[in-house]
């Protein structure tokens, strides 16, 4: 994984030029499927809703007239079937993108996705890869009901065989999209939906470096490693701790399977000090493979021993209970807080 | 919340389907019950085309019912549960047991309003008649003063269910083709309705309500076509003609429901 | 602003169409969810459709009397471009609060 190493994204792409362009994540998501559908006639888009409708957060939008009912079509709903398509297309040559509408939608399709599409490539000596783009709406914090806040993925990790991969920023989105529909293996993309709506800049031509994680933001001492939506929660943690004089780098995990050790290894090494941030339940959340990953390459060097800032070991509450669930900025300036006043013996 | 009612009338249990509506402001004016019509239910009459939602918006708390054989309601086996008769003392049942009171002009939540469409007219007219200090105002849907299902040719039908024989009588494929258009209707338990009916068939004259009545059907409702008849028994009977409706596509008309309301809460 | 567009729904029981009565909104109307839409008569039973989106109608598909598969467009309404999904809410950017103070660092102990 020595490709890997992360790369310092300068925060402002306004440099670039001609390419950059404001939008939404909904819009970036969009714009990556349009381009992805003409690159490559291989390429369906299929689920819950995304055809007629164009999707219900509209990522789909407009895809189906354009393209046609025969590559961006509704399917009944059943998750197990629209995997299950998704692997028989898959042998069958196609690209298939499909769509699990919610997070908690994704569970009836577990069989599939475990003992089909993770393993078919293993199974069948590497002669039936499976090129196919699960996305899956993913994580809390639009004030929704059971099953449309939950945050899968220790689950898709867990897996032999599947990648698993989140953006956290529009121009992320948009590269990131277009980059798992390219590879040949089976990714799992989860969309914080929660940062659907938020614009950011965009450029076009240049997504940088792809693989492995990002560093939102440098910083001396101490790093918070997040993904999805949590990544602009901790940029706006960093701001606040830089105004008590701490200075926290963001690493920006981005590829959540396989984990891009070396930039872990390498962010930790420089601030001696790690706060893992996630929705997700806090017992076997990835926060716990984070922290082993953490101490095996950097034992030596850390001040304190990993902190994990996490959901709670409860099913995802209703809507007002939300903010009292996903971590908030105060339970991760504690996080912070706690690493900083480590002593050892 | 629905229930199926546990009350016995004369020693059995109709288990019929109720379901109360609230309205969507507390309001101090009295209950409205539905009667829906042959072949339909609470959810195809009421639910589906509006009316609950437009009368609990109108701040009517709302009584509904399936009619036996129908919608949620059981299917018993013997005829007599379908007879009109026996209706109406099921519907007096349920109504003491929804607390609505006698009219009296002191309370303005006593009494009930009814609204009936096509069967349920016909229930309704019968129970205003012998339930005068109940019922306070009526309207009734699609009526006739003739009953259609007391010239419904039972044998034919029967027929036609065991061995596809076509059925000649017009009314009778018709009402036939709706009893068998839902798949959730117990098509032969409609079948002993219409036979309880044919026992007791709709006779306007002989009971007539007497208080105020507002008759709506469709301009081309061939089943209402008597509705004038009907009128001209009671002197206290408005009328209200739908322009281009059919009995089938009258229930849904706006029209029909800003009639209804206010003229019940007139 | 976008426009989304409804199809006529499924009304069960095997329906393929349904048949305009009456538009109970026009074009230009500003629509809440589950406000009454359309009056349509199918084969079965004449039913009131309710609106499963708020917004400002743009454009109507149906005169009274004419017939609309299940599936084809119904009506097409107007909304904002950050509406929510069917589900859930959209998140309203906050300038952070905090109540946590950190305390300052002290880097030469080892």
């Amino acid at each position: 994984m020595s490709e890997q190493t992360a790369e310092i994204t300068a925060p402002d792409l306004a440099g670039t030029g001609s390419h950059l362009e404001h939008l939404s994540m909904q819009q970036a998501l969009n714009r990556a499927l349009a381009e992805s559908l003409e690159e490559n006639a291989k390429t369906l888009i299929f689920g819950e809703d995304v055809g007629q409708l164009g999707g219900v957060f509209r990522i789909t939008d407009g895809l189906q007239q354009r393209f046609g009912a025969d590559r961006v079509f509704d399917t009944p709903l059943a998750e197990s079937g629209i995997l299950g398509m998704s692997v028989g297309l898959a042998m069958a040559g196609f690209h298939p993108i499909p769509e699990v509408q919610f997070d908690g939608f994704a569970y009836p399709a577990v069989n599939q996705i475990v003992c089909q599409i993770g393993r078919m490539n293993y199974r069948s000596r590497g002669t039936l890869p499976m090129p196919i783009t699960l996305r899956v709406p993913s994580f809390g914090g639009i004030r929704a009901p059971e099953h449309h806040g939950e945050s899968l993925e220790s689950l898709f990790a867990h897996v032999p065989g599947l990648k698993v991969v989140s953006p956290a920023d529009p121009h992320q989105a948009y590269h990131l999209l277009k980059h798992a529909i390219r590879r040949p293996d089976p990714v799992i993309f989860m969309e914080p939906k929660a940062r659907y709506w938020q614009k950011g800049p965009v450029d076009t031509a240049d997504g940088g470096t792809l693989e492995g994680a990002r560093v939102a933001r440098p910083g001396r001492h101490v790093t918070l490693i997040a993904w999805g939506a949590m990544v602009a929660r901790c940029l706006q943690v960093a701001e606040l701790a830089a105004e008590d004089g701490i200075d926290v780098e963001v690493l920006d995990l981005r590829w959540l399977k396989p984990i891009d050790t070396a930039a872990l290894a390498a962010s930790v090494t420089r601030t001696r000090r790690a706060v893992v941030v996630h929705e997700a339940p806090r017992t076997s959340g990835l926060g716990a493979e984070i922290a082993a990953l953490v101490t095996e390459e950097c034992f030596n060097v850390l001040k304190a021993p990993v902190e994990r800032v996490t959901g709670f070991d409860v099913p995802y509450p209703s809507g007002d209970l939300e903010d009292e669930y996903v971590p908030n900025i105060d339970r991760i300036l504690f996080g912070i807080q706690r690493v900083l006043e480590h002593r050892r013996g | 919340m629905g229930r199926h009612r546990d009350h016995l009338v004369e020693g059995i249990d109709p288990h019929l389907f109720v379901e109360e509506h609230s309205p969507a402001q507390e309001s101090a004016s009295r209950p409205v019950l539905l009667l829906h019509g042959f072949a339909s239910s609470t959810k195809l009459n009421w639910q589906d085309t509006g009316w609950i939602r437009a009368l609990t918006e109108a701040g009517r708390r709302v009584i509904t019912v399936d009619l036996p054989g129908h919608g949620n309601s059981a299917s018993p086996e013997e005829r007599d549960a379908y007879a009109p008769s026996r209706i109406r003392a099921d519907l007096l049942q349920l109504l003491q047991d929804s607390h609505v009171i006698p009219l009296d002009d002191a309370t303005p939540d006593s009494g009930v309003d009814i609204i009936g469409y096509s069967l349920g007219s016909r229930l309704a007219w019968e129970f205003g008649a012998t339930q005068p200090e109940l019922v306070h105002r009526m309207v009734l849907g699609g009526p006739g003063s003739a009953d259609p299902l007391a010239d419904f040719d039972l044998a034919a039908a029967q027929r036609h269910l065991t061995d596809g024989t076509p059925v000649e009588d017009a009314s009778t494929a018709d009402l036939l083709r709706m009893a068998r258009m839902v798949p959730s209707h117990d098509v032969f338990a409609l079948l002993t309705m219409v036979e309880a009916i044919k026992g007791e068939p709709f006779t306007a004259a002989e009971a007539v309500p007497h208080m105020p009545l507002l008759l709506v059907a469709g301009e081309n409702d061939d089943r209402a076509a008597t509705m004038p008849d009907l009128a001209a028994l009671s002197d206290r009977t408005e009328t209200l003609w739908l322009p281009g409706r059919t009995h089938t596509n009258a229930i849904t008309s706006r029209a029909f429901k800003k009639a209804a309301i206010d003229f019940l809460n007139a | 602003m976008a426009e989304l567009s409804f199809p006529l729904p499924d009304l069960g029981e095997g329906l393929i169409e349904a048949t305009v009565l009456e538009w109970l909104v026009a074009v230009g109307d500003t629509v809440e969810r589950n406000q009454p839409l359309v009056e349509v008569e199918t084969t079965k039973s004449a039913v009131e459709l309710p609106s499963p989106q708020a917004g400002v109608v743009v454009r109507v598909h149906g005169e009274p009397g004419e017939t609309v598969l299940v599936g084809d467009p119904l009506i097409v309404f107007e909304v904002p471009d950050n509406t929510a999904g069917i589900v859930g809410t959209v998140p309203q950017e906050q300038a952070p609060k905090r109540r946590v103070r950190l305390s300052p660092v002290d880097d030469d102990d080892d």
